[in-house]
């Protein structure tokens, strides 16, 4: 019996822990939601509140989201911003959070994922109403094609910057062989033959030998003259270059087994199968990333994103930047994450603010001079003053910069296809399947893209861009 | 008796509980979801019945039966290779040499390597140019492969790169090599039988348990293969490892179709135990339990 009471008073102690324990823990997340013994505070007019925002990225990426929320709430005093960095496995805990109604107010997104589905569903706030009240921004204040709408007159998401594709080459290689370098105006860009032509000459054997002469080894290539990854990302801007598209102009079909896509998709499958100047998806396993492919001669020109930008220029060697070739137009495709307000969130204005906060170029000056970034203003783009602010006097941003990619990104960009093409991945996860053989060279991309045409086609859905 | 039963309870109840809040109570509502339309971030699901496992089978869903053909072909090839590789490993570390201690340790080691860790290793080694598979294969003129990176070797090499981590099943090998008492071969030794004698009447008879607990812990195991997909191919090249659990994950996280994955979730249960199921069945034949027939 007295055995009994005793381990009843343990029990009872053990609940009581507990008590405190679960108590604690509602406390701290009221706390968190407008508690209610602020009528105390300093700012009586305005209570305290406090936004949750959730972000992917590098710790440099991070560090600029902080120095802009830093800003934001020296600003906004009553304003706290719970920043909550997922580094791993973005959209699966989002995913989770949203089925869970534990969801942010503003949260960083990915076009090419959950962005749109979550649209779909009326989850974020139309910005369009944002950005016709707001004076300090508009949609002509901001560089093209960084906003995302699920239909014309809905925007999703505003990217805190745009990204677009460049020609990076070692210059050294260049001068060494005694060819002329990439040109960086548009006007005088390569045409794909002329390209190829370098490409072949800066693609060398273990014996010496280049691409165009005699004898040489395509099995054992010790430099080759281009890099170029196969993801849509790359290859969606000499389909848009060569009058291609992902979809047709109307919506209703799969375009990928056009002519003009194929076209452009059959070109740099035959730079890895033909001419032998690019290492196929195989071989690109073994090339470093751009900064030490080039640097180590490994290749000698990449077509990357401009945010490489970075890591080339903590390389520390001669290279620069041309523009990509041109097939009939010069584009470049802009790539880009965005950030989003959820309609479930309490404070939309303070959040709306919060965004504008995170676009400010000079909140993130150091990831833009660093190279990462490209402001989302454009008259950071138009005005010489805030230009030289991040294009001069930098190593990451070389002497072909300001033509190949500020001017092209102004007048020659072109909306990522994840932006505008409804249902992008389900279409995708069957194109990619059958491009795998393309780039292989296995089949000839009108084969590939004909044998999925059919199947691809249950997949569309229209266009976001059109009415 | 009533006291034993309450403090019993009372101490079992965080693995009770645990079981019913972390395991049964999910089970079931995905057994309800499967019959859903569930998307998560849609605000309305309705019920629609069978219609998601109909949608399996009629043929509506093609990398349903694609997915589980690459990971019948995986399962297929794997089982045997770890059951026969385990059991010669546990038989060369049972026998008494020196440094035996060190030879264990080694073999267990790559257990307890993170699954991303080894699965980056195996991608170097693996790697069609520069890869320490090809090069040797390459220095002694033996013929080479593209190994992760084409169609028809992805499979048995993703099996490759299981087999690194086979040593906790060796080492349940070795548990029931040791329990094998030392007469039985005394009793060979005096008859004058070798050590295939030893082998085939002794060894095999007597890990039979242990041979079937391993069986079936790999098969769920491979059935379950996931991490290699997510980390070493992404599915491809040309989805020819795009296993199961993977396609079900893409299905419910990056799609966000809970319901359709759900209903993926219970059909991989149901092959799992069906094959559980023949394994039990078929054991009686071949099982072999030192204190008689296993009623």
């Amino acid at each position: 019996m007295k055995q009994q009471r005793k381990s009843i008073i343990v029990l009872m102690a053990l609940l009581l822990m507990f008590a405190t324990v679960l108590s604690a823990c509602s406390k701290s997340t009221t706390d968190n939601n407008n508690s209610p013994n602020s009528t105390s505070s300093e700012t009586p007019a305005k209570k305290p509140i406090t936004l949750r925002m959730t972000v992917w990225g590098a710790p440099e990426e991070v560090a600029a989201y902080k120095v802009a929320i830093q800003r934001f709430e020296a600003k906004y005093t009553n304003i706290k911003v719970d920043l909550q960095h997922i580094a791993a496995d973005y959209d699966t805990k989002l995913t989770t959070m949203v089925a869970g109604n534990d969801v942010p107010d503003i949260a960083m997104m990915e076009s090419g994922t959950i962005a749109f589905p979550l649209a779909e569903q009326g989850k974020f706030y139309n910005l369009q109403q944002f950005l016709d009240n707001d004076s300090e921004i508009s949609v002509d204040s901001l560089v093209p094609n960084i906003m995302y709408s699920l239909e014309p007159g809905n925007v999703i998401g505003i990217a805190p910057g745009p990204e677009s594709f460049g020609l990076f080459y070692n210059e050294d290689i260049f001068k060494e062989a005694g060819i002329a370098p990439p040109p960086s105006k548009v006007s005088e860009a390569w045409t794909w033959d002329e390209f190829v032509e370098v490409a072949k000459k800066l693609t060398i054997d273990t014996k010496g030998k280049s691409a165009n002469e005699a004898g040489f080894d395509a099995k054992n290539i010790k430099q080759y003259g281009i890099n170029i990854s196969t993801w849509w990302g790359v290859y969606s801007n000499f389909v848009y270059s060569n009058g291609g598209d992902f979809v047709s102009a109307d919506g209703k079909s799969f375009a990928l087994n056009q002519p003009e896509a194929v076209e452009a998709i059959q070109k740099m499958s035959d730079l890895m199968n033909v001419h032998h100047v690019a290492p196929s998806p195989v071989q690109a396993k073994n090339i470093p990333s751009t900064n030490v492919a080039l640097q180590t001669k490994k290749v000698a020109m990449a077509i990357d994103g401009q945010w490489a930008s970075t890591g080339l220029a903590q390389s520390k060697f001669n290279f620069n930047v041309g523009v990509m070739p041109v097939l009939k137009e010069p584009v470049t495709t802009v790539v880009c994450g965005m950030f989003s307000i959820f309609k479930s969130t309490e404070h939309p204005q303070e959040a709306w603010e919060l965004l504008k906060a995170l676009l400010d170029p000079e909140a993130s000056i150091d990831m833009i001079t660093a190279g990462t970034w490209m402001p989302s203003y454009k008259d950071w783009y138009t005005e010489p003053a805030l230009l030289a602010k991040w294009t001069e006097n930098l190593d990451s941003r070389p002497s072909g910069y300001k033509d190949a990619i500020v001017d092209v990104i102004l007048t020659k960009s072109h909306q990522t296809p994840t932006g505008y093409v409804k249902n992008f991945t389900k279409i995708m996860d069957i194109v990619n399947p059958a491009l795998d053989k393309v780039w292989l060279g296995q089949q000839t991309a009108q084969e590939a893209m004909d044998s999925i045409a059919a199947k691809a086609q249950e997949q569309v859905q229209g266009r976001r861009d059109i009415e | 008796m009533r006291k034993g039963l309450f403090y019993g309870l009372l101490f079992t109840a965080p693995a009770i509980l645990g079981f019913i809040i972390f395991t049964l109570g999910p089970m079931i509502a995905s057994l309800v979801l499967s019959l859903t339309d569930y998307n998560v971030f849609k605000d309305q699901t309705s019920f629609i019945g069978f219609d998601n496992y109909v949608k399996m089978f009629s043929g509506e869903d093609d990398l349903f039966y694609k997915s589980l053909g690459v990971t019948f072909y995986f399962v297929i090839l794997r089982v045997p290779a770890v059951i026969i590789l385990s059991f010669f490993i546990a038989l060369l570390l049972n026998m008494n040499v020196k440094g035996r201690a060190m030879f264990r340790t080694i073999i267990y080691l790559p257990s307890i390597v993170p699954a991303v860790a080894s699965a980056m290793i195996w991608m170097w080694l693996m790697n069609p140019d520069l890869g320490l598979i090809n090069s040797v294969l390459n220095w002694l003129h033996l013929p080479t492969s593209n190994w992760l990176y084409s169609e028809g070797s992805v499979i048995p090499s993703v099996v490759l790169t299981t087999l690194w981590g086979i040593g906790s099943t060796v080492i349940i090998f070795l548990a029931g090599l040791s329990g094998i008492p030392k007469q039985y071969y005394e009793a060979i030794d005096v008859d004058g039988g070798g050590w295939y004698n030893k082998l085939r009447h002794i060894t095999i008879p007597m890990v039979t348990p242990t041979i079937f607990f391993n069986t079936i812990m790999t098969i769920i195991g491979s059935f379950q293969v996931f991490n290699e997909a997510y980390i070493l191919t992404e599915g491809g090249p040309n989805n020819k490892s795009l296993f199961y659990v993977f396609y079900l994950w893409r299905t419910g996280f990056r799609d966000t179709e809970m319901g359709y994955a759900s209903a993926l979730a219970w059909i991989l249960f149901i092959i799992i135990m069906f094959f559980t199921f023949i394994v039990f069945k078929t054991s009686k034949s071949w099982v072999h339990y030192e204190g008689g027939e296993r009623s």
